[in-house]
């Protein structure tokens, strides 16, 4: 079975840590600077939604390139094969999937959010055009970037599993795997016996009465 | 790599962390798993905002003012013309033509030294620092109520013990998201949660109860949960009898709140209060979270007496678990009004207006002190309007972000003769100043900071500061010593700390910096070195009154002024009323606050690109019902403004904030929603401004639109900042 994260929305406060520390895990290793998981607030409560790893990913059916796989009990994408078609954002049904990259200079949105000058490191003299003219800090690692579509890898790249789990202040983030699912199926068969004992017995002595 | 432990910058939970230094510059920040407070979690402030440490805008030279532009000098000759300066406004305008305002973000040792020069070496009590925008509302009225009016309770009793959460006007999960954690692990263990706020934040979702209050409609809720605890004999009788006094005018005053009459008054429906009022008197132990949704009112006092009131008339206070938390915004807000940056009391409270206590801190300092109480922050702009006041000191604040009506004080603030300000960046403020001093930062100083539960922690060094720029107190002691006084000659922070002890000794006596360097910090009152601390204050309702009892006050109220005839037959009770009120011309109610991405001004969380791609800009709550009747869409932008001023940015379309409410945040200078805010509403005991209630318009603005008035903004609050900072960067590297 494909393993997957999974938030709990009554300890899930909003608080988008896992959020950053996604984006800080990726961009560390060269993977698109873009949170993988998105904190996603309603009326009827808040969790960060993120892909489901499903066995029969509708993502990899529709992808045309073979970008979209399924290995090691995970979908993956190869953000290098993928040529941004978006159909997979199409095709996902938790919205678990987003095109992510920097849009050409002619399709530049009428308001840009206002960046402040780069803020490199003290002590490393930037080139004086650099000062002149600002440069979006954002833009330092995205610039260029083509789209591509970007989803939870399970940070396949670190030891200690998906960061996003780690940082979670209130542990609400928990990832599901053919262990866990069955230690939690066979425990609700358990709550199952009990209630229905209790149901049944509870019958028969009114029976009896 | 080295790692070093020290407190979060940030808010006032006080998280501890470990640092992790590669070459001389912070490469990465983990929790510490031992520390009562965050049990090996931060927030993701606490995680990435700590690039502004190494940023290369940091200001390395101090800067004089050349026109419109600013130009590095030695220390020297910035310290010699600041020290003239003060020395000749004290001479030719009397010292109080000098005010200072301190910093809440600095070390409690930074704002020792600080009040003391204002009061030492200036010989005036104008000094003061942004608490009073946030809390001063919560140090007057628990300290009228208690005695005390810092946070009766710490932190951990909230997760372990406490089995009813009342929380109202503060959004934790947001603002103390390791605060919210422990109010979430009571629920696990299945205590409680009722929220009183306008808004649906994360911790309304959360609660059993959540009562949506209109802005400015606290003091009804309270009041009326008060009237249902007396009436349905939910009071407990004894503990008033015993540890109380003016229970009965309180009963006379809440009489007139009958749920049904607090419903008529403010929408909130008599079935919740009844209910919010059995859950909180009848639990074990309720222990009452609020913040700047009850302290940020003309009226902000009287809502903490109501609180107190209701703590007091339940017991909910005194015992574990159970208590009155109200929670600080700021890393060292709590330590800055400890140590008297405050205009009325010396360091632990002690007032300036008492013979008594003016003659030991005469005696400690070795000098005369006035006995004038000084001037309020938002006192300032007036009196620097009428002359009065010449010359400002700010350090470690920026009032032209956060203060209320940023278009009359950028007024204001262009009177005065002289003005310096030492901080981290060219900020928003730094723009006005005729010298700017650069200052060292959290991570490049050692000193103590106190948390919101009262813990003195230890700070400590983990890099060194940039180029020349310098400690704070150091830089008061500089300025001291070139104006004649010898007495804040210091070696280094533990010295200031030590003199602190010696001065105040019942309050930090025993805090002494080997212990905590041992200990997960120590809650004042600590008298001795083999006293264990307080984390809970007026244990078993021995308050810290003079009497030793709870002072309880009515607290009234009308959302319009108060007509005669309603407070007659009361000596000293409160009056409250809303100042500004929806009408036709203005009919959204504006409140104001802020998120989790940033802090305050972000002159330090906008500096972090990981924090600024999340929330690159301001984004106006509005209720759906309200975005349909303008043709909004979610993203769309909508022109908000007030009698004072306007502000454009994205909309939020979201239930979050009830329909003809609006909410906004003073993170962005692009859309600041301080240029909206009242600075004539003030509260007539503490002087904190109404920022959570004005009268707003909104309209449906386009991106071409929103674009100029950024264009404009920027003019006005911008150019100069961007120009001085590359003016400073480009001399740098031609060095």
């Amino acid at each position: 079975m494909n393993r997957f994260v999974i938030a709990e929305p009554k300890l899930c406060i909003g608080c988008y840590t896992c959020e950053a520390a996604c984006v800080d895990v990726h961009q560390e290793v060269g993977l698109q600077a873009h949170p993988r998981l998105v904190v996603t607030q309603t009326a009827q409560g808040t969790m960060p939604v993120q892909c489901r790893h499903c066995e029969d990913a509708p993502c990899a059916k529709v992808c045309p390139v073979g970008a979209i796989t399924e290995a090691d009990g995970m979908i993956q994408l190869n953000e290098s094969t993928c040529i941004g078609c978006k159909m997979c954002a199409l095709a996902c049904p938790f919205g678990a999937i987003e095109p992510h990259g920097s849009s050409p200079l002619s399709q530049q949105m009428p308001y840009e959010p206002y960046v402040e000058s780069a803020g490199a490191i003290i002590g490393e003299p930037l080139a004086p055009s650099a000062i002149s003219a600002p440069l979006s800090s954002l833009l330092d690692w995205s610039a260029g970037v083509r789209t591509v579509a970007v989803k939870c890898d399970l940070c396949y790249f670190r030891e200690d599993g998906p960061k996003c789990i780690q940082v979670c202040p209130t542990k609400a983030l928990r990832i599901v795997d053919s262990e866990s699912l069955s230690a939690s199926i066979s425990a609700k068969r358990r709550q199952t016996v009990a209630k229905t004992s209790q149901v049944l017995s509870g019958a028969s002595a009114a029976e009896n009465e | 790599m080295t790692t070093v432990k020290t407190v979060c910058p940030y808010c006032g939970t006080g998280c501890n962390m470990y640092v992790h230094t590669g070459s001389a510059h912070i490469a990465k920040v983990t929790p510490d798993l031992e520390h009562p407070v965050s049990q090996g979690e931060l927030c993701l402030k606490g995680y990435y905002g700590f690039n502004h440490v190494a940023d290369r805008r940091r200001l390395t030279t101090p800067l004089r003012r050349q026109g419109n532009d600013f130009i590095p000098i030695s220390w020297d000759s910035a310290l010699d013309e600041v020290a003239g300066k003060f020395s000749a406004v004290r001479r030719d305008h009397g010292p109080d033509a000098f005010a200072l305002f301190a910093s809440a973000r600095c070390t409690n040792e930074d704002n020792y030294v600080a009040q003391k020069f204002a009061r030492a070496v200036m010989g005036t009590n104008n000094v003061d620092h942004c608490a009073r925008l946030c809390h001063s509302s919560t140090v007057s009225g628990l300290a009228q109520a208690f005695g005390s009016g810092a946070m009766t309770n710490s932190i951990p009793e909230i997760g372990e013990v406490s089995d009813l959460i009342f929380i109202i006007g503060s959004n934790t999960a947001e603002q103390h998201p390791l605060i919210a954690r422990h109010v979430i692990r009571a629920q696990q263990r299945g205590a409680k949660l009722v929220v009183a706020d306008p808004r649906q934040t994360e911790m309304a979702e959360k609660a059993d109860l959540w009562i949506r209050v209109p802005p400015g409609h606290n003091i009804p809720l309270v009041n009326g949960m008060l009237h249902v605890v007396i009436k349905e004999g939910l009071h407990d009788k004894e503990f008033i009898d015993a540890h109380s006094v003016g229970f009965d005018d309180v009963v006379h005053a809440v009489e007139s709140f009958s749920p049904e009459a607090v419903e008529r008054m403010s929408g909130i429906p008599a079935g919740q209060i009844v209910h919010a009022a059995r859950m909180y008197a009848g639990a074990r132990a309720s222990v009452i979270l609020f913040a700047m949704g009850i302290t940020q009112f003309s009226h902000g006092v009287g809502n903490v007496a109501s609180l107190a009131n209701l703590a007091v008339v339940t017991g909910q206070i005194g015992r574990p678990g159970a208590g009155v938390c109200p929670l600080r915004g700021q890393g060292n807000v709590q330590g800055a009004c400890d140590l008297g940056a405050l205009p009325n009391v010396y360091p632990a409270y002690q007032s300036v207006t008492d013979p008594a206590l003016r003659a030991h801190y005469e005696s400690a300092w070795g000098v005369t002190l006035p006995a004038k109480v000084g001037l309020k922050i938002t006192e300032v702009p007036a009196a620097i309007d009428r002359g009065e006041v010449r010359t400002l000191m700010i350090f470690g604040e920026n009032p032209l972000m956060s203060d209320p009506d940023l278009g009359a004080l950028r007024k204001e603030i262009q009177k005065l003769d002289f003005l310096v300000v030492m901080d981290l960046f060219m900020t928003e403020t730094a723009r006005f100043a005729n010298i700017v001093l650069p200052a060292a930062c959290w991570a490049e100083k050692d000193g103590t900071y106190t948390n919101t539960e009262r813990r003195v922690q230890r700070g400590r060094a983990v890099v060194p500061a940039p180029g020349e720029a310098r400690l704070d107190w150091a830089v008061f002691s500089a300025l001291a010593a070139r104006m004649g006084y010898a007495g804040m000659n210091y070696g280094g922070a533990q010295e200031i700390w030590d003199e602190v002890r010696r001065v105040v000794p019942k309050t930090f006596g025993g805090i002494s910096y080997a212990r905590l360097d041992k200990l997960p910090g120590l809650s004042w009152p600590c008298p001795s070195e083999d006293h264990p601390g307080t984390p809970i204050l007026h244990k078993d309702g021995h308050f810290t009154m003079a009497s030793g009892k709870a002072q309880l006050t009515p607290v009234l109220f009308d959302p319009n002024v108060l007509p005669d005839a309603k407070t007659k037959g009361f000596t000293h009770a409160i009056t409250a009323h809303v100042v500004e009120h929806a009408d036709t011309a203005y009919p959204f109610i504006l409140t104001t606050g802020r998120r989790v991405y940033n802090y305050h001004t972000g002159t330090m969380t906008r500096k972090s690109p990981l924090l600024e791609q999340l929330a690159p800009e301001e984004r106006i709550e509005l209720n759906p019902a309200d975005a349909k009747e303008l043709g909004v869409a979610d993203g769309d932008f909508i022109k908000l403004s007030t009698r004072r001023g306007k502000s454009i940015a994205r909309a939020w379309v979201t239930e979050r904030v009830a329909p003809k409410n609006v909410f906004s945040t003073f993170h962005y200078w692009e859309a600041n929603c301080n240029e909206l805010t009242n600075a004539q509403s003030l509260d007539p005991i503490c002087g904190i401004p109404e920022y959570k209630v004005s009268a707003a318009k909104v309209e449906k603005s386009s991106a071409a639109e929103a674009k100029s008035w950024r264009d404009w903004i920027q003019g006005e609050y911008r150019v100069a900042v961007e120009r001085a900072t590359n003016a400073v960067l480009a001399g740098r590297v031609q060095k």
